[in-house]
Order: C-alpha cells, then structure tokens, then sequence
C-alpha cells in the first residue's frame, strides 16, 4: 500500500493514460458502427459480409497487430490504438444492428404512416429506441478495452500495463496487484458512467417489466367502474 | 370521397391481393372493410396512404390521384390506427399524440396543448400524459392511438383492425367509443376488421371481401343482413342474420296491444270481463303511474271473489324484462318476448311506462311489414326484380349502391 502512496503520481499517469489509450478508440468505434450499422440494418444483405469481415478483423492476435503497424505508425499512441478500436467496432457494431432491429415493426410502420421521412425515422424514432441495446454493447466494447490495452506495454505504450512489466522483471507483485486493482477500478468507474448516461438517455426504459404488469393491473380495476 | 378506380395489386411472384377494385368510400362516414385473412382488405386500407402502391388503377382523394403526392405529406393528413397501437416507447403519452403536429411545424406547447385536448376527447385521464406506453393497459394504449391519430385533425382516419388486439370487453367499449366520437367529429374512416359483428355494429357502409381480392358486397349493414348478394356473403353474416338485422328495425314499428293492460284498481269482475273482450289469457297489471306490475291469469280471475280489486289478488309472475318502444329495437322486443313467461312483452316510454304488449304473431307482422318496405325500397332503386329476403341474387362484385 505505502508503495502505492509513494508512487502515486505515476500510477495517476498510468490510469489516465490507460484511460485514454482504451476509451479514445471505443468512440471511434462508435463512430463507424452508426453509420455502418444503420446501412446495414437498411440493407439486410450487407449484414453477414461486414459482420464477417470485422469478426476476422477481431480474431487478429493484438501484438501482431502491433508489429504490423510499428511499421507504419512507430511506437505511437495510435499503434495501441488502433487495434483497440478494431476490438471496439467487433462489440458495438453488432449491437447498432441489434438495436435498430429491436425497433417493434407496428411502431416502425406508424412512424411511416405518420409522414416521418427515413432520415427523420432514424433519428427520432428508431435511434432511440435502440439505444439500450447500442449502450450494452458499447459497455463491452469499454471495458474490455480498458484490460486489453495493457498488452501495449509489451511495445512500451500500454498505460496500467507498464506495471505487470515492471514488476514481473522486477519481481515485485506488489506492483502487479496494483495494476490489476486500478484495471478494475477504472472499468467499473467507466461502466457506471455508462449505465448512468443510459438511464438519463432512456427515461422510458424505467420501472419496465414487473412494475408495469401491476401499472396494468392498477390500470384496468381503475378504469372499469368508470364505464371504460 | 375516396374512390377505387379498377385498382388491383400484384405481387412479385404473381399473389393477387386485390383485383380490379371499384369502391366509392364516402366523405364523413365510416366504411368498414371486412373479410377473411388474405381477401386484400388490409392492403385496400394501405393503398389510400400509400404504403403500398397498386399495380394498376387509381385512387382519388378528394379527386386527386394519390400516386401523384408526396407520400410524407399525404400521410400527415390521414390519420393511421394500428392493432397494437404501434405508440413510441420512448415518448410519453402526450408527446406521441404530439407527433404529427410537431411534425408539420407547431411549437412544442402548442403540440402539446392539442395533445391535452385529445386525451379528453378520447376518455384519457389527464394524468396519463407524462406516462409512458409501457405504463398503459391495452384499451388505454389504443385510446392514446387513436388519439394520435386524430391530432392533426386530418379529414380521413384509417384504421387497421384497431379492436382486435384487446379484450372483448374493452373492444366492446372502444367500439362504442368510436360511435360515439364519430358521431361528434364526421370523419372519413375507413376499418379493417375480419369480425362481422364489428362491422355492422360500427359501419355505415360494409364492404365484405372475398379471399384473391374480390370485393363481393358493399351495402349499409341493414341491407346487407336483410339482402346478401350471394351465398359467400350469407355465410360470412352467420347463421342468425336473420335475428341480427333485427338490430336494424325499431320498435317504434310494432303494432302494440293494450286491451290487455288492467289498472290495480280494477275489480276482478270487470278484470275478468275485459280479459274475454280481449280474447287474452293474461292481463298486465299497473299501478296508477302505469309502472308495470305483474301478470295474473284468467283462472286466478275466475276464482277471485268479484269485488276485490287487482290489487288484492296475488300476481302469478313479475313483468319480466321490458323493452324501450322509442329506443329499442325489434330485436330487443324479440328478445323480452322470449324470455316472457306470457309469451308476450311489455314495451315501454322513456319513463317505464306502459305502452302496451307485443308478442310473435305481432313481432311477425312489424317483420313482414319491413320487408315489404325493403321491397318497395328496392324497386324504387331501380334495381329491378326485388329479391326474396334470404334468396342469394346473384349480384355478384358489384358495387352496386
């Protein structure tokens, strides 16, 4: 523990940079699948060969990945990066199409019998109904992220991972056993900011299933002697 | 007016849904569309705002061609009724019957004032109106649809099978529901149901589909009881059509009986006397407001001392269940004439009043009678020989009316 103290400004550094090297890439990842999945939650053929090639992308070792791109981008942020991001794109896109799909067809064919146009639809109606299904992947897609970036102290750029480095040449778990607790802390801390921002961004989703049958039940015994 | 001009729609691998439609759907009335799953009703109903597009033929609304609209436009004037409501979950009540105005442009509070507006009309509580789908039963859901559907005000309101997902005692109320506003606000609406009794319960005009897309009748649910254009239809009406168009002949045209009504005060010698006059085996006794009382028998008259009065004489049975003569129909009689113990019904005023008494051989006439009339109705249409009522004319696909 008194080394943790001692060394607490490092261990700042690390996280924050452990943070950042995992978290950058997740909203990159993001970033890609909305457009990608709503095309191809649009035209149901792209699906599988994108799927595919995203999933072949995913089964690629992350330090080969790293060798690979030493080449191209040095020993930089950006080597570290982009196989996270790849990681990311492998969780979050499939849960854009997922969430697109769970828009209830009678709901989708109101809106188009309201006089929604597509680009209207996407955004009013069928984007926010997917949403807990993108932010369940997204949370995937973080917190597997957060651990796997560690592999990139291997090449010198892997935020908490420095640590398992250190102390195995060093022979010193202490250090270790730190490392895996930040890893941690830090992945239930992004994982409660995400579930925070899904019940903001899905008010509706409260008190679902159980409470709702009584909501029901209150409903109908209210309503009959009224003559309903 | 909606009108479908020789429309027929072919799909990709050669399924006729409909074929060679002609029907006229008449402006601030309700049409409903009814038959068997895969007649092309529910395709008819989507046509008018172009989910989905004929193959070939026209349709007009209001004489416009609607293959020549924007669809999104189009649609924001025609108000569309889901079975399963289709609301959005993740929108309140009030911000989903918003939808289309804010659509077309209102600001948020003036959307939502009309929504406010709405859930009244509808039978909503206005608490309801931050509460979201998931939080209403099934009829409360479909009420908020409807509502949502009518907040634009559009002149034309299709509704697809909108009652076949609730209850029956739900849909029995929503029913009345749509009656009941439709009455106030004269919409165009044009229903799909494949419940019969739906469609001549809420319909003024019922078109009845044949499966492959053939349109087979179009008639008022009175006519369409009393003359089936062909054996198709006479099965889809049921097998007691013949009670149900009942529904349809008022009351008001029985000849009723009251020779056989005695006061309470009547002594049982002139109680008796007037029984032979009438030829009747029953006498009704009322009190002095003419509230129905009971009935007694001849043979109880005979055996009373001759001077006491109704009033003393036990009554054999209460009145049974009486009929409205204003308000009720020949079915409603029919029915208390069933359930009589006589044999014979008491019809009465708005205030429970005696009228007088009807009973089969008088139920018989006022039927007979309306069929004379349908007779005479239909030579005066023109359209020729008047068929027997219950005969099959071959009036096959026409739309005729």
């Amino acid at each position: 523990m008194s080394w943790a103290f001692s060394n607490a400004s490092l261990l700042a550094h690390l996280t924050g940079q452990n943070a950042y090297l995992a978290l950058v890439p997740v909203l990159v990842g993001l970033a890609v699948s909305l457009p990608l999945g709503v095309l191809c939650a649009r035209f149901g053929w792209l699906y599988p060969p994108v799927l595919g090639l995203i999933s072949v992308l995913y089964a690629l070792p992350g330090l080969a990945l790293f060798v690979v791109l030493i080449a191209y981008t040095g020993l930089s942020d950006t080597t570290v990066m982009i196989p996270m991001g790849v990681y990311s794109l492998a969780a979050i896109f499939p849960s854009v199409v997922d969430g697109l799909r769970s828009v209830p067809e009678p709901v989708r064919q109101a809106a188009v019998a309201m006089g929604f146009g597509t680009w209207r639809r996407l955004v009013m109606v069928e984007l926010p109904i997917a949403v807990p299904v993108v932010i369940a992947g997204l949370r995937v897609a973080a917190v597997s992220s957060i651990s796997l970036v560690s592999v990139g102290g291997l090449i010198g750029i892997g935020g908490l991972g420095y640590l398992f480095i250190d102390g195995e040449q060093r022979n010193f778990t202490t250090e270790i056993v730190v490392g895996i607790i930040l890893i941690i802390i830090l992945s239930l801390v992004t994982d409660t900011v995400l579930v925070l921002l899904r019940r903001v961004l899905t008010p509706w989703q409260r008190g679902r299933g159980r409470i709702s049958r009584r909501a029901d039940i209150r409903a109908e015994l209210a309503a009959r002697p009224a003559g309903m | 007016m909606i009108t479908f001009e020789r429309v027929t729609k072919r799909y990709p691998g050669g399924t006729i849904a409909v074929s060679e439609l002609d029907l006229e759907i008449p402006t601030g009335q309700t049409t409903v569309l009814v038959g068997p799953s895969g007649c092309g009703k529910t395709t008819t109903l989507r046509m008018i705002n172009r989910l989905i597009d004929p193959t070939s033929g026209r349709i007009l609304l209001d004489g416009t061609d609607v293959q020549r609209t924007n669809p999104a436009q189009l649609r924001r004037g025609i108000g569309y009724v889901i079975q399963q409501a289709g609301l959005f979950p993740h929108r309140t009540v009030q911000d989903n019957i918003a939808t289309v105005p804010m659509l077309t442009g209102w600001t948020k509070q003036k959307a939502r004032a009309r929504a406010r507006e709405l859930m009244d009309l509808v039978g909503l509580d206005a608490q309801m109106a931050r509460r979201y789908p998931h939080q209403l039963s099934g009829g409360q859901q479909q009420r908020v649809g409807v509502a949502r559907a009518l907040a634009a005000d559009p002149p034309v309101l299709l509704m697809d099978e909108p009652f076949s997902a609730v209850d029956p005692i739900v849909r029995a109320t929503l029913q009345d529901e749509l009656l009941r506003l439709q009455g106030e606000l004269h919409k165009t609406v044009v229903l799909v149901t494949h419940d019969i009794e739906e469609a001549i319960k809420v319909g003024d005009q019922v078109a009845i589909f044949r499966p492959g897309g053939h349109l087979v009748q179009v008639d008022s649910p009175k006519r369409l009881l009393a003359v089936p254009a062909d054996g198709y239809v006479e099965d889809f009406l049921g097998f007691d059509r013949g009670i149900r168009r009942l529904s349809f002949l008022p009351a008001s045209s029985l000849d009723l009986d009251a020779s056989a009504l005695a006061g309470q005060q009547t002594s049982a010698t002139a109680a008796l006397a007037q029984a032979r006059r009438a030829g009747a085996a029953w006498l009704l006794v009322i009190d002095a407001e003419r509230l129905p009382l009971g009935w007694v028998t001849v043979s109880q008259l005979e055996a009373a001392p001759g001077e006491t009065t109704l009033a003393d004489v036990p009554l054999t049975s209460g009145h049974g269940h009486t009929f409205a003569v204003d308000t009720d129909s020949l079915r409603a009689a029919l029915d208390a004439t069933v359930l009589s113990s006589t044999g014979q019904a008491v019809g009465v005023d708005g205030d429970g009043r005696v009228v007088g008494l009807t009973s089969y051989d008088r139920l018989r006439a006022a039927i007979q009678q309306a069929d004379e009339d349908a007779r005479a109705e239909e030579v005066a249409r023109g359209v020729g020989a008047a068929p027997d009522v219950g005969a099959a004319p071959a009036v096959e696909g026409a739309a005729t009316s």
